[in-house]
């Protein structure tokens, strides 16, 4: 078990405080509230935790070590560039293209709606060439209809 | 096809994601790109290589029957057309020998440097589609797949039949290549079992495609031969589907309702001999030729693989996970899935939910629309006043479509002795990206102002081959197709000498018309971005949503007071999701929408204009009123229609589908304590009357069968159907029913069930055809499962001039491959109007309605068919023409000339659909249509005749 402060750990990851807070508090942070708005948490919890934020296993190390140590007024100073990207809440600015996965029948009905109404496509296929199951058939019914 | 051409489309193709990143509408996905071992800007796809290639491998396009090379290609018409070469099966690359191709490869485009490479991608949405993959049933020893060589799967039968197949669509037995004359098909074979497999599931497409291969191969045999399907129930729930069904019993496919349950080598060792129990408990061997087993379709390891990267949730089936009101959005927020990823699908359902798919992908992504996008720019078009027609003729071989009867390097000699033809070539495929470079590249350098294509039928490629003369700086309508496969090789294939003398005859009539042919300019429309919706249920409302979300103004047009239609009376979907708090979210979204104005009591009065640009009148309560848009979505609906068997109205205890539901809503008690309850399915439906199958009845009956069993487990419940289609994945409510002791009894529709009342108690009768007796229920509750009919829509028709179907559903443009598209250009179809569908389904088409819409409605100005009517000096104004025009586009005007006053017709080019009557009823040559003037309908006739030269 190791203790953590809210303020100290959102400094040493450069995102905000509440950021940490609603963690513990949705339950996505496995800590228990101690004396003096201190955090309890298991160290392997905490560095799966921060495994799944994405932080670099030498930054887990060195955050470890120095929640270990005896919780004194935060002198940490803030790093340069925040070591969590903070949420992107933008969809002001979404990117105008989008990937269809598979080029069968679907997979380019898809693309074609999408690229005829103002968006790239990227259609992503395994194989050498589109065309999928339907490209297949000889006939469709009931047209009896050439399936090419 | 258009996908290769496409400006805004980038095919990446021997790619595969690797991860996904970031969030709905800024994702950065990895992709890892196989290498082809071939460069595609220089491979000519000669096919060099592959000849060269000493590796024969299965093709797996073709099942596995015939062979490839390691340098190959898919299919003829691959898009992208360049060849790869198979690393895991060549020579060079797994043992370091070879190198063959590299050798004879005529442009170097052999690369064997070529290395995977890792990249990636920023994109707003993603939509995953990775398809299905056929059930194999090697591991079902008693059919003997795998030991019988005549024991083939559905889709190995496909490739057999095809003329692009192994065997050039000559069908032949695979052990001793004789013609088989008796063929079995077994369905259900890996669909609704758990027993040796895990797909507890209906494929619903089986049925279609084995009836559809039983009656192709009775066309292909000289006298017809002998199929038989082996069957547990017809699913034919699709439109249309029960006729074809009625089409294949009328033409002596003989079904049998049983699963055969051993097939063992036939006398000789070719054939089979297959054991099977009847309905009536014997115990049948038969020989047949060849055995068809109709193998359904299950998830793919691919999308299993697939979901792990992208993280989204599966289905116990492993297909992906989705809401009945949200058809399309997987799991996770911003990615969607379409297709058989879904669950088994048709065609039709697949591009449904594709375009559906594509609305949901853009709608998140509006204020970056046309920032990626580039648009196409033609080079001005050569000017050719003065030039004689310098006329260039183009041969395909459509693979061996056409070259396999027509002798096509003839055709090529003769063409060049037509007059004006200055160039004559043939090609492997004339619609490949490659030869319509090459097509661009001899129009430059031969200088050709007028071009032949010999191929396939207009009706398909005439774009393409307008829009490559376009880019070469011709006029589009400067070219003429010569249908020499659809309308030459494929009928005469027994006649080679006389398919090559018709093809020389096609290509001197469309050079001799083509000769006559001039420039034409193509009509634009300003677009009025704004949509209409008619209707109000759940389709219309999912449609009006989506349009709005797109950014248009959308009016919603209701003919009653009230919002929502048929969802107010049901209770839950097939997935049990309750429908009341959907449908009030729904309205309460609708009806707050800043973009939706919402017209109740209103009917559509009338209609002018066309596609972009529609003007209307309707009718609110006893106001008129005038409403312009430009596209419009049509979701009239339908509604269960009133029984007039089964003593129906006579008592209380009857009641329909909807009545049924409301009694379990208000009076649980009631039902609860009832002993017994029946369902009849199919009433009205699947009769004389009404020939289709209204789809969602069986289901709704078995989710009310275990309703009744959750609420009263004691209670006896029996359903008397004639083929239960519980398609799909909702076959586990089937067998849920079952497992809860609901009795299911078959009755046909020679013998239907007898109801009557004695003494006061409701009594059913009905002759159980596996115990062979007759049986008599009597019950509290008769449900009876009425037909869904179409709402009134003959003034819309008639306004619109749209297509309906023999049952007054409306028409889709093409049952397969526009299956939300109307004929008339600018108007969609959705929900039940179209056919019976559960409520996923018809939100699915009201999601495919906006894309399709938002095509046309994402555009300021829209090119429109240039083949219109134009009026000549001849006219004199004796106004015959406007009598046959059906769309209203010719009237007559009065216009004075140095004190005459003459009488002349003038033509409405956006209403003119170039259909001609006009120009055929003219007695002077006073109208003609741009294309098909007289004189050039004349040169092809003298030509046909050959009184030319």
């Amino acid at each position: 078990m190791i203790e953590i402060r809210v303020g100290k750990l959102a400094k040493m990851l450069g995102i905000h405080r509440n950021t940490v807070r609603n963690w513990i508090k949705n339950g996505e942070l496995d800590a228990t509230p101690m004396v003096g708005k201190r955090y309890g948490i298991g160290r392997e919890s905490f560095t799966r935790f921060l495994e799944s934020k994405g932080v670099a296993k030498n930054m887990i190390l060195e955050l470890m070590a120095d929640a270990a140590k005896t919780p004194g007024p935060g002198k940490t100073a803030k790093p340069e560039t925040p070591i969590i990207q903070k949420e992107v809440r933008m969809l002001d600015k979404p990117v105008g293209s989008v990937m269809v996965v598979g080029g069968g029948i679907a997979g380019i009905q898809a693309s074609l709606d999408l690229a005829d109404s103002g968006y790239y496509v990227y259609l992503l296929e395994k194989g050498p060439g589109i065309g999928g199951g339907m490209a297949r058939l000889d006939k469709t019914f009931p047209t009896n209809d050439c399936a090419m | 096809m258009e996908c290769g051409r496409h400006l805004n489309i980038e095919i990446l193709t021997l790619s595969e994601v690797v991860a996904v990143t970031g969030q709905a509408g800024a994702f950065s996905v990895t992709v890892k790109k196989n290498p082809r071992f071939i460069d595609m800007d220089k491979c000519i796809a000669c096919g060099i290589c592959s000849q060269k290639c000493p590796k024969k491998v299965d093709d797996e396009f073709n099942m596995g029957i015939s062979k490839r090379k390691a340098a190959y290609i898919q299919y003829g018409q691959t898009v992208p057309l360049k060849y790869a070469i198979d690393p895991k099966t060549c020579l060079f690359t797994t043992k370091g020998k070879c190198r063959a191709c590299e050798k004879f490869c005529p442009t170097g485009a052999i690369n064997f440097d070529d290395k995977e490479e890792i990249q990636t991608f920023s994109v707003g949405s993603l939509i995953l589609s990775p398809g299905y993959k056929p059930f194999d049933p090697a591991g079902i020893d008693f059919y003997g797949y795998g030991k019988i060589p005549d024991v083939v799967t559905g889709l190995e039968y496909e490739r057999m039949l095809s003329p692009g197949g192994p065997f050039h669509g000559h069908l032949e037995k695979p052990s001793d290549h004789k013609e088989p004359k008796n063929i079995a098909w077994i369905q259900c074979v890996g669909s609704r079992s758990t027993n040796r497999c895990e797909n507890g599931y209906c494929s619903s497409v089986c049925c279609m495609y084995a009836m559809k291969q039983a009656l192709i191969t009775a066309a292909h045999l000289p006298d017809g031969g002998r199929q038989t399907l082996f069957y547990m129930d017809i699913r034919s729930h699709g439109k249309e589907f029960e006729l074809y069904y009625n089409y294949a019993k009328e033409h002596d496919i003989r079904f049998v309702r049983a699963r055969p349950h051993t097939i063992e080598p036939g006398p000789g060792n070719t054939g089979v001999t297959m054991r099977y129990v009847t309905e009536d408990g014997r115990q049948l061997k038969e020989d047949f030729d060849m055995a068809v087993l109709s193998v359904g379709m299950e998830a793919s390891a691919d999308a299993l693989d697939l979901s792990q990267k992208t993280g989204i949730e599966l289905t116990a089936y492993n297909f992906a996970k989705t809401g009945s009101f949200t058809p399309v959005s997987s799991s996770r927020d911003g990615i969607f899935v379409s297709g058989c990823f879904k669950g088994p699908m048709n065609i039709p359902s697949s591009v449904a939910v594709a375009s559906a798919a594509s609305a949901e992908a853009s709608k998140a992504l509006i204020s970056a629309k046309g920032t990626l996008t580039r648009e196409k720019k033609y080079p001005a078009e050569k000017d050719l006043s003065g030039q004689p027609p310098r006329i260039g003729v183009f041969v395909c071989s459509c693979g061996s479509n056409i070259a396999g009867v027509v002798d096509v390097a003839a055709v090529v000699d003769y063409a060049k002795t037509l007059p004006y033809v200055v160039h004559a070539e043939n090609n492997m495929f004339a619609c490949s990206t490659d030869t319509q470079e090459l097509l661009a590249k001899v129009i430059g350098e031969q200088n050709l102002n007028r071009i032949v294509i010999a191929a396939c039928t207009p009706r398909t490629h005439e774009p393409l081959f307008q829009d490559t003369l376009k880019e070469a700086g011709l006029n589009g309508y400067l070219v003429e197709m010569a249908n020499i496969r659809n309308h030459n090789s494929w009928v005469h294939q027994k006649q080679p000498e006389k398919a090559t003398a018709k093809a020389m005859d096609q290509v001197r009539m469309a050079a001799a018309k083509v000769g006559l042919a001039f420039p034409i300019q193509e009509l634009q429309v300003n677009v009025v971005q704004k949509a209409l919706v008619i209707g109000g249920g759940v389709a219309g409302m999912n449609a009006a949503l989506g349009l709005a979300d797109q950014g248009y103004e959308t009016m919603l047009l209701e003919k009653t007071d009230a919002l929502g239609g048929n969802a107010w009376h049901l209770s839950t979907t097939a997935k049990n999701e309750k429908i009341r708090p959907m449908l009030e979210q729904l309205i309460q979204k609708v009806e707050s929408h800043e973009r939706i104005e919402i017209l109740k009591n209103a009917r559509l009065t009338s209609s002018t204009g066309t596609v972009g640009n529609f003007t209307s009148s309707i009718q609110i309560g006893n106001e008129s009123r005038e409403i312009q848009y430009g596209a419009a979505v049509l979701a009239t609906g339908a509604r269960e229609s009133e029984p007039t068997e089964f003593m129906y109205g006579e008592d209380a205890r009857i009641m329909t589908h909807l009545e049924f539901e409301k009694e379990l809503a208000e009076r649980k008690d009631r039902v609860q304590s009832a002993g017994s309850a029946v369902f009849i399915q199919c009433v009205g439906s699947r009769n004389t009357r009404r020939p289709y199958c209204s789809r969602v009845c069986c289901t709704h009956s078995v989710q009310n069968a275990i309703t009744l069993k959750t609420l009263n487990p004691s209670m006896n419940v029996y359903v008397l159907y004639r083929d239960m289609r519980t398609y799909g994945t909702r076959e586990d409510l089937y067998t849920e029913a079952r497992r809860r002791g609901v009795v299911f009894i078959r009755y046909d529709l020679e013998n239907p069930p007898l109801v009557a009342k004695t003494d006061g108690a409701l009594t059913v009768k009905v002759t159980d055809p596996i115990l062979g007796m007759p049986l008599e229920l009597t019950t509290d509750y008769l449900i009876l499962a009425a037909a869904i009919v179409p709402n009134e829509t003959r003034e819309l028709v008639e306004l619109y001039k749209c297509a309906v179907n023999a049952d007054g559903f409306l028409n889709e443009a093409h049952p397969k491959l526009r299956p939300v598209d109307m004929a008339v250009d600018g108007l969609f179809i959705a929900g039940l109007c179209t056919y019976p569908k559960p409520i996923d389904e018809s939100i699915s088409q009201a999601k495919a309605a906006v894309a399709r819409a938002n095509v046309i409605l994402s555009q300021n100005v829209m090119q429109l068919d240039a083949i219109k009517s134009f009026v000549t000096d001849h006219c004199d104004g004796c106004a015959l023409c406007l009598d046959v025009c059906p769309y209203r586009a010719i009237t007559l005007t009065q216009h004075s000339d140095n004190g005459h006053t003459a009488k002349k017709i003038s033509t409405d080019k956006a209403l003119c659909k170039g259909c001609g009557l006009c120009a055929a009823t003219c007695p002077k040559r006073g109208v003609m249509v741009h294309g098909f003037t007289t004189e050039q309908l004349r040169a092809q006739v003298y030509a046909a005749l050959d009184l030319i030269g």
